[in-house]
């Protein structure tokens, strides 16, 4: 009877969609009105979220598994899911007209992969994904003047379906191979045929969505149009919030084929690598700052993956924790970019000359989050990386930390010329001041202290990641 | 108080306090009240400076060892341990890091631009050089170690003089480098240990096998050679010293180098005693190119920052010659020469920075005569000079006379290699001086005041420092070997 609090978050979204779902069929629109909603919805959201976190359980004919690890995530997913609504307080990169639409969106990709996290059958992980996606196909044309931007759009949604198409083909191999659809039936029959082309072709292609959605290389291509035509809150969503719901799932899945697969770890091990290379290396002439960070997550999705590519407890703890120092950290930035081009436009780098004198506190929250996705310490990125080099030295990939540790230091000019424009270039024009009102005043404090927070006092959280990846097994 | 009734209060992270509270306390102060951020900052470098010296007082190097321990469990699962100590390799270099820190705020009394953010990032960086010194897990040292490293960029970038924007991202780009050799490094010897704790001393216990002594030697050295300025890879670092401000110089040429030498020694050569004798003909080698190198390229430079940019990396060619040897005397002297270095360089960024804070020029040829129109600002140059030829009395005359008596008798050919080349550094520091500061007076310079009192007091300690210990080496000495003797049994 009481098993529907185990689903008390997803319902608490469905609800806040349909809310919105009403709202949108009104004849004249109140932003206002509907930001306020938002924040109280998702602020509540969270809320019930973290009185959740500590639940256990299965679901559906035990095709949905609420765990400490899905219920890591859906904090996760909750946090970032208000960060972005609190900053769409001036949605001006989005018609006012679509507003109630957008909110709507916005909610049911958080319910999608908050389901996502918690699927453990091959069907319903598909449902879920797909519904994200579409919610995200969406939301990136959602801009004032979008047929300028239409082609990232479109460009999305081409290779979105591109990639669930091999994740449904890679799914119908493994079914064909194992007879099951179950991934805990999967766990344990797949590693016995795991040698046979088919379960691993299957495998990699099932992967391929979850790939999509990380932007990790050879499913990288959206990123940087998607990232630059989408508006900048759609972005924040899209950067922050459903990698979560990405890595989550990448680490469930490659947990599959047991520690036996070397030809599978191979390729783990060349896509991490042509990840993060391909990445910095792009990133380096960008001089629109999204793109540069469409592209810093590519490179960003190569760590993750070593972490994961480890299969090991310790690998999969420190993955969930360079995860969540990710969120921390892209969002400190895009809070910056969202702020300083809060009438919704690209924002280039030249644009943030001055910024240390036009608003300090953003340049130092800029400066921060910059040098965490470099992995500078004392920040959680430092430490996340630390983690996942770790983690992947212990199994003995000396070389491949090498390629890692030349990559954060090509990533380190790209982000320095960022800090540099922000603390040393002279404005050319006078750009308009910016705007800080209380709330993000409050949001780059906090976002400072938890970064070194979590950077210099790893402990708690890192015990608790560790217990969430041996749920895992 | 004695050593014993102060041994559960944890003295060493009370030093490095003193710089994050002097940072925050200074974050807190409005930007525009500019004499109060200089005294507080002075204020907090004196706290730190004064309880260094009283640290160095009640070591105890009859017994020798790690003392002033601090031991506190950080994160349990992988084995990261708040684990500090002292002990006779990092007790001169927490003492210069004092020093230094304590002279470099001083000699910026005059700065009048971003005042607040200058001093906040110097302290960041003296918290990372504190940090690395006294730490004894490897987690915590190479935390410190990019703590002190990233600051740079900012503080040449902003305040910084000849192609300051080259030399910053230069800089910064070439040590993050050599960390991206550390860190692998350092998991390596952690993963191989069995990936359960970075304790330097625990990790030592373990041992490893040969080969991945080898292996991991040779990284630690690449990595932190590059901070070292080891010949080839010194080539950021007099860009960087001429591209910086003067306590930035100070404390980059003063410090921060030394970091690079003493991971060399702290982590590398501890935990892979095996691995550096293996490796120890190759830091022969690079140690005596880099002096007679530094030396002659010093030799045809005109600016004056450009001489003791060069000059260092000489110097600290000695200190790995040091180090390669494996002896006692050798790694005696390579420490002591390390402290030497560090106060004599500060002295000659500090004098040089009067000079072009007035003239606006570190130009050799168009100064000239100095000595007649301000006589106690060219006594500060001349005084580091001697003290960078060796003369004796003067510090680092005990620490090479150390080095190369053990380098003759190791590696005699390099020996007398690096023995010339010391004499070609003394004929380019002479010609350095005699043009500056003898020879006909340019007449531009005449109406600017010589240093007053209040300036040259960071100077004078700088200058008593390097002739206390001239006089008196014994007791430096002391504390250096009670820790390098047993040192030297595991090689």
């Amino acid at each position: 009877m009481t098993d529907f609090l185990l689903f008390l978050p997803e319902l608490f979204f469905i609800l806040g969609a349909l809310l919105f779902f009403l709202f949108s069929l009104r004849k004249t629109p109140n932003p206002a009105g509907y930001h306020r909603w938002a924040v109280v919805i998702a602020a509540a959201g969270l809320l019930v979220t973290v009185a959740c976190s500590h639940q256990d359980g299965m679901l559906f004919f035990n095709c949905y598994r609420v765990d400490l690890f899905s219920q890591i995530f859906k904090v996760l997913l909750a946090l970032g899911t208000i960060w972005v609504i609190f900053s769409s307080g001036e949605l001006k990169g989005i018609d006012s007209r679509q507003h109630a639409e957008y909110y709507f969106l916005i909610f049911v990709c958080t319910l999608a992969m908050m389901m996502l996290v918690s699927s453990v059958e091959l069907l319903t992980i598909y449902v879920s994904i797909e519904l994200s996606s579409y919610s995200l196909y969406l939301l990136v044309p959602m801009r004032r003047g979008a047929d300028r931007y239409s082609e990232a759009g479109i460009k999305y949604f081409m290779i979105g379906v591109t990639a669930s198409g091999l994740m449904i083909f890679g799914m119908s191999l493994l079914f064909g191979v194992t007879h099951t659809t179950y991934v805990p039936q999967l766990m344990k029959v797949l590693p016995a045929v795991i040698t046979q082309p088919a379960a691993i072709v299957g495998l990699i292609l099932a992967l391929a969505g979850f790939f999509f959605k990380l932007a990790l290389f050879p499913f990288h291509i959206w990123a940087p149009d998607v990232y630059q035509g989408a508006s900048n809150q759609v972005t924040t969503y899209i950067a922050t919030v459903s990698k979560m719901a990405a890595a989550a799932m990448i680490i469930r899945f490659a947990g599959l084929s047991g520690a036996a697969s070397p030809a599978m770890i191979k390729l783990l091990i060349v896509l991490s690598i042509a990840s993060m290379t391909f990445g910095n290396l792009v990133a380096l002439i960008q001089k629109d700052i999204k793109r540069l960070l469409a592209y810093s997550s590519i490179a960003h999705a190569g760590y993750i993956l070593i972490g994961i590519l480890t299969l090991t407890t310790q690998g999969y703890a420190s993955a969930m924790y360079y995860a969540a120092a990710y969120l921390v950290m892209n969002y400190s930035v895009f809070l910056v970019i969202m702020k300083v081009a809060d009438d919704g436009h690209n924002l280039q780098i030249k644009e943030l000359a001055g910024l240390h004198k036009r608003s300090p506190l953003l340049a130092m929250t800029l400066m921060l989050g910059l040098f965490g996705l470099a992995g500078i310490p004392p920040t959680a990125g430092f430490t996340g990386k630390f983690l996942v080099f770790a983690a992947a030295l212990d199994k003995g990939y000396l070389f491949l930390v090498i390629i890692g540790m030349v990559n954060a230091t090509i990533s380190l000019y790209y982000y320095l010329i960022v800090i540099k424009a922000a603390y040393l270039l002279k404005p050319v024009k006078e750009y308009p001041a910016v705007h800080v009102d209380l709330w993000t005043r409050f949001m780059s404090i906090a976002l400072v202290v938890m970064s070194i927070y979590l950077g210099v006092f790893p402990d708690q959280f890192l015990s608790l990641t560790e217990a969430a990846a041996r749920t895992l097994f | 108080m004695t050593a014993m009734s102060m041994a559960g209060f944890p003295i060493l992270t009370t030093i490095l306090m003193t710089t994050i509270v002097g940072l925050l306390v200074i974050i807190f102060i409005p930007p525009e009240k500019t004499k109060l951020i200089k005294q507080v900052s002075l204020a907090s470098a004196s706290i730190g400076l004064a309880l260094c010296l009283w640290l160095y007082h009640a070591y105890n190097f009859h017994k020798g060892g790690l003392q002033f321990v601090e031991r506190v469990v950080w994160v349990r699962s992988i084995g990261i341990t708040w684990f500090n100590g002292v002990d006779g390799i990092n007790l001169p270099m927490l003492l210069l890091t004092a020093v230094v820190l304590f002279t470099g705020v001083w000699t910026m009394w005059e700065l009048e631009h971003r005042v607040k953010e200058f001093y906040a990032l110097m302290f960041l960086l003296v918290a990372g050089v504190y940090g690395v010194f006294m730490s004894m897990d490897l987690f915590w040292i190479f935390v410190w170690y990019d703590v002190a490293l990233f600051p740079m960029y900012p503080l040449i970038a902003i305040w910084g003089g000849t192609r300051k924007e080259y030399g910053a991202m230069k800089l910064t780009l070439y040590l993050l480098a050599g960390s991206a050799l550390i860190l692998p490094a350092i998991l390596f010897l952690w993963a191989k240990a069995g990936g359960h704790t970075f304790d330097l001393f625990a990790l030592q216990k373990i041992g490893f096998s040969p080969f991945d002594q080898k292996v991991a030697f040779l990284m630690l050295f690449l990595g932190f050679g590059i901070l070292a300025a080891v010949w080839p890879f010194h080539t950021w670092s007099p860009v960087g010293h001429v591209a910086a401000p003067t306590a930035v110089s100070m404390i980059h040429a003063g410090v921060l180098m030394k970091l690079g030498a003493y991971g060399i020694l702290r982590i590398g050569m501890t935990l892979c005693p095996q691995g550096a004798v293996y490796w120890s003909h190759l830091m022969a080698l690079l140690g005596t190119i880099g002096i007679i190198y530094g030396a002659l390229v010093g030799l045809a430079q005109t600016d004056l920052k450009y001489v003791i940019g060069y000059s260092s990396v000489s110097h600290m060619g000695v200190v790995g010659l040091g180090l390669a040897t494996l002896s006692v005397n050798g790694i005696n002297g390579a420490v002591f020469q390390m402290f030497a270095h560090g106060i004599m360089t500060a002295l000659f960024f500090s004098s040089v920075g009067y000079i072009y804070d007035r003239t606006h020029t570190k130009i050799i040829p168009e100064l000239g005569g100095l000595s007649k129109t301000m006589p106690v600002a060219s006594s500060f140059f001349i005084f580091a000079a001697l003290a960078g030829i060796g003369v004796p009395l003067m510090a680092s005359f005990w620490a090479e006379l150390l080095v190369f008596t053990a380098a003759i008798k190791v590696f005699p050919v390099a020996g007398v290699l690096a023995l010339a080349g010391m004499i070609l550094s003394a004929l380019f520091m002479l010609r350095v001086v005699q043009r500056t500061f003898y020879g006909e007076k340019n007449p531009k310079w005449e109406h600017i005041p010589d240093v007053s009192k209040f300036l040259a007091v960071p100077r004078v300690v700088l200058m008593s420092c390097i002739l206390f210990f001239g006089l008196f080496p014994k007791v430096m000495l002391d504390v250096i070997q009670s820790t390098v003797i047993p040192f030297v049994t595991r090689f």
